[in-house]
């Protein structure tokens, strides 16, 4: 039986099919991959901050330094001084987690205030202003305007973060533009407005909670990722969390010293850690990328 | 070269040049504010120590005509800036935007190099999943060029000067100023150049963006009469489908590259602008960040600059939008 969408001529738009079924199994795979290790970031992080952990991340072990995986006891071995590196690498979450969300928020929130303003109006002076801000946000690379705001302050991963927040910022608000010029051309806005109902409710209930919801979580592991990535580098960096409490950087740079003497573990570990997990939110944006909006309408 | 093919370039090139000087404004501004902000102006930095009472330092400041309100401050700073005057470096005392010149060519440099590096990698592969798609040999090859930018690029760094040295024994263990005597100088430039070329994050979205667009160019109609006839498609579809996109992702990949640079240069201990970005962050040297803040923007303007007149050679409409 055709559904009703599919007698309006608005095929694929609205399939009987539920969207798990229309999509190619590798999307699928990505985002289970990615759900996978979302899962475990927020379960960890959780885990560090009620101290469940198999060691205490800071206790020295002497006569059990760079044990290699495996190691009964140390599932993921030891560092250089014999800390256990599961505990370590748990705990290093609470470095980037809360951080990094509210760098996910400011991108966010400013992105679709901003994407609407520019979007919705018929025509306001917005436009080029965003061009504008866009294009002044593009020409800093972030990791220097980072640098610059830490010179100018103080290495606190909370300013890092505003930043790297507000350098999203651009990028949201022109998906956000993208899709509302897109939808503003669709029946359902016009009926809208014959209708009578508010501006606000068009806004926020038919544009962006029905329309931009799937939108908005691609942005948002994206921006994790992002966030993660400049955790990590600044810690490496030496700017962040400092030896003896753990972030994945500073644990690649403290391990990194006992490179040369092949001893690669201490600064694998967490090496991978970041692999994994950028990774993780990568291919879940991607897939649900792929998923949710550009086979749409196919 | 014709006339009439100069013509439209010079109308965006004055266009976009009026676009860079206005945007350079804005980026002026952002540096200035954010110091301007900072709790501690470098003027009472320079203070520190030297002068105790608070009205001594406000005397000082204003018998040595340091003007109050930050419109005047900003404007004064801006005429030494364009005067050539970037200041002096609060570790070295030397003039900043000699050293920041000089550095800065080392980056460029690396930059440069690594952008090559990605292109090599990038440019085959997406083409081939673009005409052929996802198949047996494309995939593998995607997927593992994804977990390659997925690596801290710091890591890849020690991973392949390990490789290098201790393996393989090819490159000397230090990088930079000791080098010098030897004439093969440039292999150290190789190294990383290669980490930042491959690692960084760079090669997946370059990858990505040049296969969605040449797959958008091949599914055009011009390109399916270009194959009924039998005329080449590759001629047909290189403009639109590898030209533009090509300077279109160096354009927008440029500031990121940047910021690994300054990562790559850490590791490798390479003399360039991101080194001395990370030296003045540790001093908090306000001069030469901002120097090194500025610099990297002009570096960025300028690779958008070319992607617009690249842009105009090929498609002389645009130039009427």
């Amino acid at each position: 039986m055709k559904s009703y969408s599919q007698i309006a001529g608005e095929i694929g738009e609205f399939s009987d099919l539920p969207f798990w079924k229309k999509a190619d199994p590798i999307d699928l795979a990505y985002v289970g991959y990615g759900l996978l290790i979302v899962t475990l970031v927020v379960m960890s992080y959780f885990l560090g901050s009620f101290h469940l952990l198999p060691y205490n991340p800071d206790d020295i072990d002497l006569e059990l330094m760079m044990a290699g995986p495996g190691t009964p006891g140390h599932i993921l071995g030891t560092d250089f001084m014999g800390r256990d590196m599961l505990s370590r690498l748990i705990v290093g979450i609470q470095a980037y987690f809360l951080p990094g969300l509210l760098a996910v928020f400011i991108a966010l929130f400013f992105g679709t205030v901003l994407g609407v303003l520019s979007g919705y109006p018929a025509k306001t002076g917005f436009d080029t202003g965003i061009t504008y801000f866009t294009n002044l946000v593009d020409s800093f690379p972030r990791l220097v305007l980072i640098l610059l705001v830490i010179a100018a302050f103080k290495p606190d991963i909370w300013y890092i973060m505003l930043v790297v927040g507000i350098t999203n910022v651009p990028v949201v608000a022109s998906h956000i533009k993208g899709k509302i010029q897109f939808l503003k051309q669709k029946n359902f806005i016009e009926a809208d407005m014959a209708l009578g109902l508010p501006t606000r409710t068009i806004i926020l209930k038919h544009i962006l909670w029905h329309n931009c919801r799937s939108l908005l979580i691609i942005q948002a592991t994206l921006g994790m990722a992002e966030a993660i990535l400049m955790e990590t580098s600044l810690s490496y960096l030496g700017f962040g969390v400092q030896e003896p409490t753990p972030s994945w950087g500073n644990m690649v740079q403290a391990g990194a010293n006992y490179f040369m003497q092949g001893k690669f573990w201490p600064s694998t570990a967490p090496a991978l850690a970041i692999l994994f997990t950028i990774l993780g939110f990568h291919l879940l944006g991607d897939g649900l990328n792929n998923i949710l909006e550009e086979k749409k309408g196919k | 070269m014709k006339l009439s093919a100069i013509r439209p370039i010079a109308l965006v090139l004055s266009r976009e040049l009026t676009i860079t000087a206005l945007l350079l404004l804005g980026v002026s501004f952002v540096v200035f504010i954010i110091l301007y902000l900072s709790p501690g102006d470098p003027f009472s930095v320079l203070l520190e120590g030297q002068v105790s009472t608070e009205e001594a330092r406000e005397g000082l400041r204003e018998a040595m005509g340091v003007p109050k309100s930050w419109y005047s401050q900003y404007l004064s700073w801006l005429t030494n800036m364009l005067q050539g005057n970037f200041g002096t470096s609060v570790r070295t005392g030397l003039p900043v935007l000699q050293e920041v010149l000089r550095m800065g060519l080392n980056t460029v440099v690396l930059t440069i190099g690594s952008l090559f590096i990605t292109l090599l990698l990038a440019v085959p592969l997406a083409l081939y999943s673009a005409v052929r798609g996802t198949d047996r040999i494309s995939w593998p090859l995607t997927m593992f060029s994804y977990v390659i930018s997925a690596l801290p690029v710091f890591w890849l760094g020690y991973i392949v000067i390990y490789f290098f040295t201790h393996k393989l024994g090819i490159f000397p263990m230090a990088f930079g100023y000791s080098s010098g005597g030897s004439g093969s100088a440039w292999l150290y430039a190789l190294l990383p150049i290669f980490v930042l070329g491959i690692g960084n994050g760079t090669v997946s979205e370059v990858i990505r963006f040049l296969r969605s667009e040449m797959s958008r160019v091949m599914a055009e109609d011009y390109i399916r009469t270009a194959r009924a006839k039998g005329a080449s498609v590759w001629k047909h579809s290189f403009k639109e489908g590898l030209l533009i996109p090509v300077t279109e992702i160096i354009a927008s990949k440029i500031p990121f590259i940047l910021g690994g640079a300054v990562i790559v240069e850490q590791v490798f201990n390479w003399p360039g602008m991101g080194k001395m970005a990370w030296q003045a962050a540790q001093d908090r040297d306000y001069p030469v960040i901002m120097g090194v803040a500025i610099l990297a923007a002009v570096l960025v303007r300028l690779g958008s600059l070319f992607q617009s007149v690249v842009y105009v050679a090929v498609n002389p409409r645009a130039s009427k939008e």
